[in-house]
Parts: structure tokens; C-alpha cells; sequence
């Protein structure tokens, strides 16, 4: 039985990295592989579990959400401290996932771009990733509830048979997975999500010129 | 205002940059990551709820974002480790989206967000001590993708040994002040 060890990579143990990790737990357990998720979160302070399951897996796959474009700061902290701890990497594969707000892959693929760097740099043979737009929409549903879900949640399989075959996969995957929509389309949606932040506001009791709490230089 | 918000490199490309801004009257405040502890986001959504548009979790965000709100030009010197910006470096910016503009925009037909406080220009200074051509084009995809979902003006530099001066000297005469 081969053994992979799924990464999550956010802080979030029920959004929607989670639901990707779940989704390819359930796929590799049914191929014949031992599967472990472990959180990075919890574990910021001492690392070793998540060393000790990475060193005995064949297979990595780092799920995380996007954070201005790439992975949250704290992957780079596990990178570094995967680099410094580097007798427990040894030409395993490694994959990422990572999803994040827009809908677009060129937004979120950093992220993937800095794994596969990492990789060459520490003895990981990178596979290939997946990036799924629309995310935080998501907030954990399944991937057939997003306006592209049936293209999402097909490239996402072809993805996961990859990964359970130890095989590449390519970046054509999720490029052709993304949701592709004209202008005016994306005009609407500002409006439609512009006018439901404002409502919040607005239910909050914050007015549309008030000032953030940051703009007070004394606060402690 | 010009804000450099630098994380410690060998070189001291944030002060470097810093002096010669000040040497053009350029007013600017520089801030150094290197004492500064600045936590995760834990998207916990309280930044969206209970506290809008507040950190729940009080760390050193509380110095440097109320600084970034006066900030016209936010300049980003950060070593450079597999095409991204440092560990201290990344974990202001994840932080950053608490002061930015929640609305959306759409901008060559795509959605964009809006900008960081009063940030007009971003520049980020990638450092490292010798680049290889991939990592190059990683670092400068990223950054141009943080300008374009900021919807701002920017730029970004590829400093190391043998072309720090120019670069410097550029980055300066690059800024739109």
C-alpha cells in the first residue's frame, strides 16, 4: 500500500481546502493508498508531525487557499523549515492545490510556480498542481456548485487520477477547467458583490465614509 | 508619504533605498521587520464581523498598519526564496487586506479588488544574492499579479550584487511622487 500525506495549508479546518482535501483523501483511499490530512496550523509550533508523516509518504499534496496570490505566509515558514529538516525529503512527489477568490488561474498559480522551485531546490520530484478559482464563493461546498463546477469538478478528477498514478499532471488541466466569461458578466457580478458588502455595512452599523479603525495612529 | 517596508537583507537594500529618498527630500518613513512580530491570518472572518475592518489578534500589524494608511507609495524590500517574498515579508501582506478596499472593480474585463489604504504604488525589490533566470520570471509574475489586483501602479526589481546601484537608482526615479 503506497502512502500519501495531504497538507492543508490553511487555517481553515472546514472551507474549502479542506473540501478538496477531503474529496482527494476519498479518491486515493479508494486506489489503494494510505492517506493521512494533516493541518499546518495546529502545528506551527512543532512541526515533527507533519515531518515525520512527510518523510514516510511517497506522495505530498500541499492544499492551501491563495492569500494575495500565492500561499498564505505560514507555507513559506514549512517550506523553509522542510528545507532546514531536509533528511526527511527524498524524491517523493509533490503536488499542489490551491483556490482562491477570483475566478482566474493566472491569479493563484504563484503559488504552485514556488513549490515547484522548492522542489528542485530539496530533492522533490514536483508532479504538477491544480488551481481553482472562485474558492472563497465555495466557503467548503462541493465543486459541482460553482458556475464552472461540472468543467472544476471534472479537471479536478482527471488531476486526482494523476496524482494516484504517481504521474504529471499538466498546468492545460485547470486552465481548461477555469470559468471563462465576457466583461460585462464580471461587471455585473462587482455590482451584484459591491452592493451585498455595502448591505453588510450598512447591517453592521458602518457607514460608507467610515474611516478604518487603523487610520487612528494610537491604537494599541 | 513613501513607506519602505523592508525585511533584513545582507546588502541593506531597504536602507540604501531609504537614504537616497531622503536625500531627494522624498518624505519617507521606513519600516524594518526585523523586530517587528506580525502574526497569521487565521481567516477567522472577525476582521469582517464582530471588529470590522480590525485584527482580532493584537500583534505588531497594530504598528505598521496605521502607518500604511497615510501611505501614498508602499515599497516592499524582501529577500527572495523560490520566486516569493520572505516569511516576515508575507505575513504583513496577508495582513494588509484588512486595510484594503473590499470592493470589487473590473478593469480590462476582468474583477480586481481595490487598493491597500491610499496606496497609489506599489514597488516590490526582490533580493537575493545571485538569480537564476526561472525564479526571475516566478518573483516578477507574482508581483505583477499583486499590482493588477490591487489595481494600482507598480513596478518590481531584481536586485543582487552586481546591479544594485542601478537598480536602486531606477526604482527612485521611478516613483511617481
Amino acid at each position: 500500500m503506497k502512502k500519501a500525506v495531504i497538507l492543508n495549508l490553511s487555517p481553515r479546518k472546514a472551507g474549502t481546502s479542506m473540501m478538496l482535501a477531503n474529496r482527494c483523501k476519498e479518491f486515493l483511499s479508494a486506489r489503494d493508498y494510505l492517506v493521512e490530512i494533516l493541518h499546518l496550523y495546529p502545528n506551527l509550533k512543532d512541526l515533527s508531525p507533519l515531518l515525520t508523516a512527510i518523510n514516510e509518504a511517497e506522495s505530498i499534496i500541499m492544499v492551501g487557499p491563495s492569500y494575495i496570490d500565492t500561499y498564505p505566509a505560514d507555507t513559506f515558514y514549512l517550506l523553509e523549515e522542510l528545507e532546514k529538516n531536509r533528511d526527511v525529503l527524498h524524491g517523493q512527489d509533490l503536488y499542489g492545490i490551491i483556490q482562491g477568490g477570483m475566478p482566474y488561474v493566472h491569479t493563484h498559480e504563484s503559488g504552485l510556480k514556488m513549490l515547484e522551485l522548492f522542489a528542485g531546490e530539496n530533492e522533490l520530484s514536483y508532479k504538477g498542481g491544480f488551481v481553482i478559482g472562485m474558492g472563497a464563493m465555495l466557503n467548503g461546498q462541493p465543486l459541482d456548485k460553482l458556475l464552472n463546477g461540472k468543467k472544476a469538478a471534472s479537471g479536478f478528477e482527471q488531476f486526482l487520477k494523476n496524482v494516484a498514478k504517481q504521474e504529471s499532471s499538466p498546468p492545460s488541466l485547470y486552465y481548461h477547467a477555469q470559468l471563462k466569461m465576457p466583461g460585462l458578466v464580471y461587471w455585473f457580478m462587482a455590482t451584484l458583490m459591491n452592493r451585498k458588502i455595502d448591505k453588510d455595512r450598512r447591517e453592521k452599523g458602518i457607514g460608507d465614509q467610515a474611516k478604518s479603525p487603523y487610520d487612528n495612529l494610537g491604537i494599541n | 508619504m513613501v513607506t519602505i517596508l523592508s525585511d533584513h537583507t545582507r546588502q541593506e537594500v531597504g536602507e540604501r533605498l531609504d537614504s537616497k529618498l531622503r536625500e531627494r527630500k522624498i518624505a519617507t518613513q521606513f519600516i524594518s521587520l526585523t523586530d517587528l512580530n506580525v502574526g497569521p491570518c487565521y481567516s477567522c472572518g472577525g476582521c469582517t464581523d464582530k471588529t470590522y475592518g480590525q485584527c482580532i489578534h493584537r500583534d505588531d500589524a497594530d504598528i505598521i498598519l496605521p502607518k500604511l494608511m497615510r501611505t501614498d507609495v508602499l515599497i516592499m524590500v524582501t529577500p527572495v526564496k523560490w520566486g516569493s517574498y520572505s516569511f516576515k515579508t508575507k505575513r504583513i501582506f496577508d495582513k494588509c487586506a484588512i486595510i484594503g478596499d473590499r470592493h470589487y472593480y473590473c478593469k480590462n474585463g476582468e474583477l480586481v479588488k481595490g487598493r491597500i489604504g491610499q496606496v497609489h504604488t506599489f514597488v516590490a525589490i526582490g533580493v537575493k544574492d545571485q538569480w537564476r533566470n526561472d525564479e526571475k520570471n516566478v518573483f516578477k509574475n507574482l508581483v505583477e499579479e499583486n499590482i493588477k489586483i490591487m489595481n494600482i501602479k507598480g513596478s518590481v526589481y531584481m536586485v543582487d550584487d552586481s546591479n544594485i546601484g542601478t537598480c536602486l537608482e531606477s526604482a527612485v526615479e521611478g516613483l511617481s511622487l
